[in-house]
């Protein structure tokens, strides 16, 4: 029983980290019905920002400000660029393509995808850069009986639950929230409505990479090491997250983030860890073809 | 009249979009070498009703005979294969491809040539090509000044009227038994209009039973053998020409627009 | 087809002319006629002869190592037209695509070496590839197929990353929950390492006239040649039924169905040719290297054959080729950039895609379209003949014409 608890905490925590990328693709989704397969990437780049922040105000172990500034710092960094990188991808890469044929933006999403790893890759570093955590953050460890909790695995799952809240307000209960809604229904109609379609969808790239980018300081405390392939395994798992939930839908990606990571760690503890990844994309599949709307989504209408 | 066998029979036709109903209740009989025209003011759900003959769209109840075979429930390209073909209202060409290739588009359901067949030149396909190559000659004949000189180009190249023609064309190398033509003479002047009003009489001539909805009132008149008048996804009328134009239901529901006197 | 503008008549600077004017349809009908393509296997078979004999009667060594690029290069070829027939033919974004070249290297290995101690003659190998090949594209196509674009884009990537994590795992039995399946020494496919010593094809060494044929150079032909007849086939079915409908299906789904083609029949047949076609290129490759690695799945595999295709032009065979030899040789010849070559790629896609999508050749419209809303749009490359003028008429006729049509028709005064 304690074994089953353990891998149910490892996946919750797992599973917030995939929710915090998740409500990045749902929400790019939601807007433009686009997949955006460079999100991942941007998560990694996000974590690069935050590394390197690291490794500046960090030396052998001791932070030259207190810890807790230094991580204020990493996550202004991490977020901050991340979202500007986020946009600045939407404005070169998939805006000029914003009316063409569906696989246009797709087969340009990868094209970004390969770049942002590549770069990382030539420019910053092959092999991993490690993340000094622990002069950063406390390494505590909650235990309740046989199961450990680690603090920041929860500081990880409360983050993620808040701002999923936070974003859920943002969308349904203020105005912007409600232009972003619009467009997201119907792009011509916003712009008769007055709607600033090319800055709602900015914004909204701009808080999804910020997202990522909070993702990529979280997992670079937590694992301390980044390197430029951690996104593309992550994304797509994120990805499967937010298919899951139900694409297009921020509960769904909070949920299915959740679902996700406890599912991968219970299988992996229990099936078999060889082939975890494999049950993950089984079970990503399984929701395509025997619900493609996601648990909490709308049924689609149109067909194939 | 009455003694020719009805090709179309519709039944209870009904389709609802959440809370609206496109078309309520709908029946028509249609008989072999009829031109029944299907007219309403614009959203009066007729080209739902062509969708959902031509199997585009699933009713939400009612049935649609053609020569006794339910359509309803069957997919769009086996319905195509029982003898039904279609124009679209906002003319749906290949683009990319040559008015030839439009036209033997027509031919597809009932030539039988695979992919192993045509790499390695099997005879039976090779016959099957030829006889649908053959067929286009066939379908352009009533238009052939206007079209024979472009059958190799591609279809974007095309004027309006062009590819109005290339469409019909396409339709008919079909060999089907009932033509559903949507709005036909849509952009058409007038000469061309006096064209089409002959090549559906000619189609009709050849044993082409066809149902059409179309805007252009005076056309109508002419061409008909019956006009069926739709409001609101709802039959609102059924007759002669001269019988429903003067219909005071049918004036009433094109209130507002002038109605050319016949 | 009979009736085709003839761009061989005439002077050489009006047949220039008119090449150029015909655009990207009429280039690719043009770079496709015998008269242009049997000239360019010819010589392209000639080649590594000519690269022999240059290293004979100088001092330069390079035909070998240049044969063997030169088949890089076509071995991409073939899989550029076969992905072009997926998704510049049938609209299809399969990124598992590079799956099957894998599926089908691993399938040969299998049965050309000794991992699990089988060896196939070349035809019942050809067979077993194609079988196996064609098995997991319907078990991937079959319910994929009927999903929306994008859906089958994931489920098409899940496949080939489900399929790199079977092929590096399945070097010992699988334990799930506990159980072991299978006996204690199974080893399928050796991991990371790959399949080793696997047999070549048993092909005659050397030929009449041409005297001794070394490997790779044999393995070039066997490319070419599979180039060739893939090529034949793309332009047998476009010219044919099968291939109108697929063009059809890509055009206007809507349309083609009510002219009653059956759209998930022809998108499998797509898909499943395009697969099996990928898995006979691996099975040619795990015969030329005498390995199937799992590298043979990289997800960046796939990538970089779509930017061949992509920047050749989807929808043109010509196309596929130019892009294969865009991107393979260049790696070579700039070795200082090779670092870079990920990189590189990845701006050409992102370049290609914002600013010509249709790259050198292609007849695939991606461009966006200026209008959104109800009425589709016919993308022109040339502008539409006029509307038909209403001819002059005289007063006689007017009335005629206004009597029938209820048009009101104004007579010209005729001179």
């Amino acid at each position: 029983m304690g074994y089953f608890l353990q891998q149910l905490v490892n996946g919750l925590e797992l599973g917030s980290l995939y929710a915090l990328v998740a409500l990045g693709y749902t929400l790019i989704y939601g807007i433009l019905e686009l997949l955006n397969f460079a999100h991942g990437d941007v998560f990694m780049v996000g974590a690069f920002l935050a590394a390197g922040a690291a490794a500046a105000l960090v030396h052998n172990e001791i932070a030259a400000i207190p810890g807790g500034f230094v991580v204020v710092l990493m996550l202004l960094v991490a977020m901050g660029g991340a979202g500007v990188l986020g946009v600045a991808i939407e404005r070169v890469a998939y805006r000029p393509l914003r009316n063409a044929n569906r696989l246009a933006p797709l087969i340009t999403a990868i094209g970004v995808s390969l770049f942002l790893e590549n770069a990382v890759f030539v420019w910053v570093s092959p092999a991993p850069v490690l993340v000094p955590t622990n002069a950063l953050v406390s390494q505590g460890v909650i235990q309740a009986g046989s199961v450990a909790t680690p603090l920041t695995g929860l500081v990880l799952f409360a983050g993620a639950l808040a701002l999923m809240i936070a974003l859920d307000l943002f969308v349904f209960r203020t105005r912007f929230g409600s232009a972003m809604r619009a467009t997201a229904q119907d792009r011509e109609a916003a712009t008769f409505m007055g709607i600033d379609v090319d800055r709602v969808i900015m914004v909204t790239f701009f808080i999804a990479s910020a997202l990522a980018g909070l993702g990529g300081v979280l997992f670079g405390l937590r694992y301390a090491s980044v390197d430029f392939f951690m996104g593309y395994g992550l994304g797509i798992k994120a990805f499967t997250a937010a298919v899951i939930g139900g694409i297009g839908n921020i509960r769904g990606a909070m949920v299915g983030g959740l679902l996700l990571g406890v599912l991968e760690s219970l299988s992996g503890g229990f099936i078999s860890t060889q082939f975890q990844d494999t049950f993950v994309f089984l079970a990503l599949i399984a929701v395509l073809l025997l619900r493609p709307q996601g648990l909490l989504g709308q049924p689609v209408t149109d067909r194939a | 009249m009455s003694d020719r066998r009805l090709v179309l029979e519709i039944r209870g036709l009904t389709r609802r979009f959440g809370g609206l109903t496109a078309v309520d209740r709908f029946d028509v009989d249609v008989k072999e070498g009829e031109i029944v025209s299907l007219v309403g003011p614009n959203g009066a759900g007729k080209t739902t009703v062509f969708n959902l003959i031509s199997g585009v769209l699933k009713p939400t109840s009612g049935s649609v005979r053609m020569l006794r075979t339910e359509l309803v429930g069957q997919p769009a390209h086996r319905i195509t294969r029982l003898g039904v073909a279609r124009t679209f209202q906002n003319i749906r060409v290949f683009a990319q491809l040559t008015v030839r290739e439009n036209i033997l588009l027509g031919t597809h359901h009932w030539t039988h040539s695979g992919m192993l067949g045509s790499a390695t030149f099997w005879p039976a396909t090779v016959r099957a090509e030829r006889a649908a190559q053959a067929e286009v000659d066939t379908a352009i004949e009533l238009f052939r000044e206007r079209l024979q000189p472009r059958l190799d180009d591609p279809a974007f190249a095309l004027s309006y009227a062009n590819r109005r023609r290339t469409e019909i064309a396409r339709a008919l190398a079909a060999r089907p038994k009932l033509l559903l033509l949507d709005e036909p003479a849509a952009g058409m002047n007038p000469y061309e209009r006096i064209e089409i009003a002959g090549l559906i009489r000619a189609m009709r001539d050849r044993g082409l039973t066809i149902f059409l909805i179309e805007h252009h009132m005076p056309l109508v008149m002419e061409i008909s053998d019956r006009v069926v008048v739709m409001d609101h996804g709802v039959k609102i009328a059924e007759g002669l020409p001269k019988e429903v134009h003067s219909n005071p239901r049918v004036v009433e529901a094109y209130l507002g627009r002038r109605a050319a006197s016949a | 087809m009979s009736g085709q503008p003839a761009v061989f008549d005439g002077e050489p600077g009006h047949a220039l002319k008119r090449f150029w004017e015909s655009g990207p349809s009429g280039w690719n009908r043009t770079l496709t006629r015998p008269v242009v393509l049997v000239p360019f296997f010819v010589g392209a078979a000639i080649v590594p002869l000519i690269l022999q004999y240059l290293e004979d009667n100088s001092s330069w060594i390079g035909a070998q190592y240049w044969t063997l690029i030169l088949a890089t290069c076509a071995m991409y070829a073939c899989l550029a037209v076969a992905l072009n027939l997926v998704v510049g033919y049938a609209g299809l974004l399969n990124l598992g695509f590079i799956a099957f070249f894998g599926i089908g290297s691993y399938a040969y290995a299998l049965v050309a070496s000794d991992q699990i101690h089988l060896h196939f003659p070349l035809w019942a190998a050809l067979l077993v590839v194609i079988v196996v090949t064609l098995a997991f594209a319907l078990l991937v196509g079959v319910p994929a197929l009927r999903l929306r674009g994008d859906y089958l884009a994931i489920v098409t990537l899940a496949f080939g990353l489900i399929m790199t994590n079977l092929i590096l795992d399945l070097d010992r039995p699988p334990v799930l929950a506990g159980h072991q399946f299978g006996p204690d020494g199974l080893n399928i496919t050796n991991g990371t390492n790959g399949l080793h010593n696997v047999a070549p094809f048993s092909l005659p060494t050397s030929l009449p006239l041409l005297g001794d044929i070394p490997h790779y150079r044999m393995y070039y032909w066997v490319f070419l040649g599979f180039l060739a007849l893939s090529i034949f086939c793309m332009l047998r079915w476009r010219n044919t039924r099968t291939g109108r409908a697929w063009v059809a299906i890509r055009e206007d789904e809507l349309a083609a169905r009510a002219m009653g083609v059956n759209i998930f029949k022809y998108r499998l047949l797509a898909f499943c040719t395009s697969a099996v076609m990928a898995g006979i290129v691996g099975m040619i490759d795990a015969a030329l290297v005498f390995n199937a690695y799992p590298e043979n799945f990289a997800v960046q595999q796939t990538v970089q054959v779509f930017v061949m295709a992509i920047l050749g032009g989807l929808g043109s065979l010509p196309g596929a080729i130019i892009g294969s030899i865009a991107f393979t040789i260049p790696p070579y010849v700039l070795q200082q950039f090779v670092f870079y070559k990920y990189l590189i790629i990845s701006v050409v896609l992102i370049a290609v895609m914002v600013f010509r999508p249709e790259g050198l050749l292609g007849t695939v419209s991606l461009r966006p379209r200026k209008a959104l809303g109800g009425t589709i749009e016919l993308l022109t490359a040339e502008s539409a003949e006029e509307v038909a003028e209403m001819p002059a008429v005289s007063g006689a006729d007017a009335a005629e014409i206004e009597a029938v049509t209820g048009e009101i028709v104004t007579p010209e005064q005729k001179a």
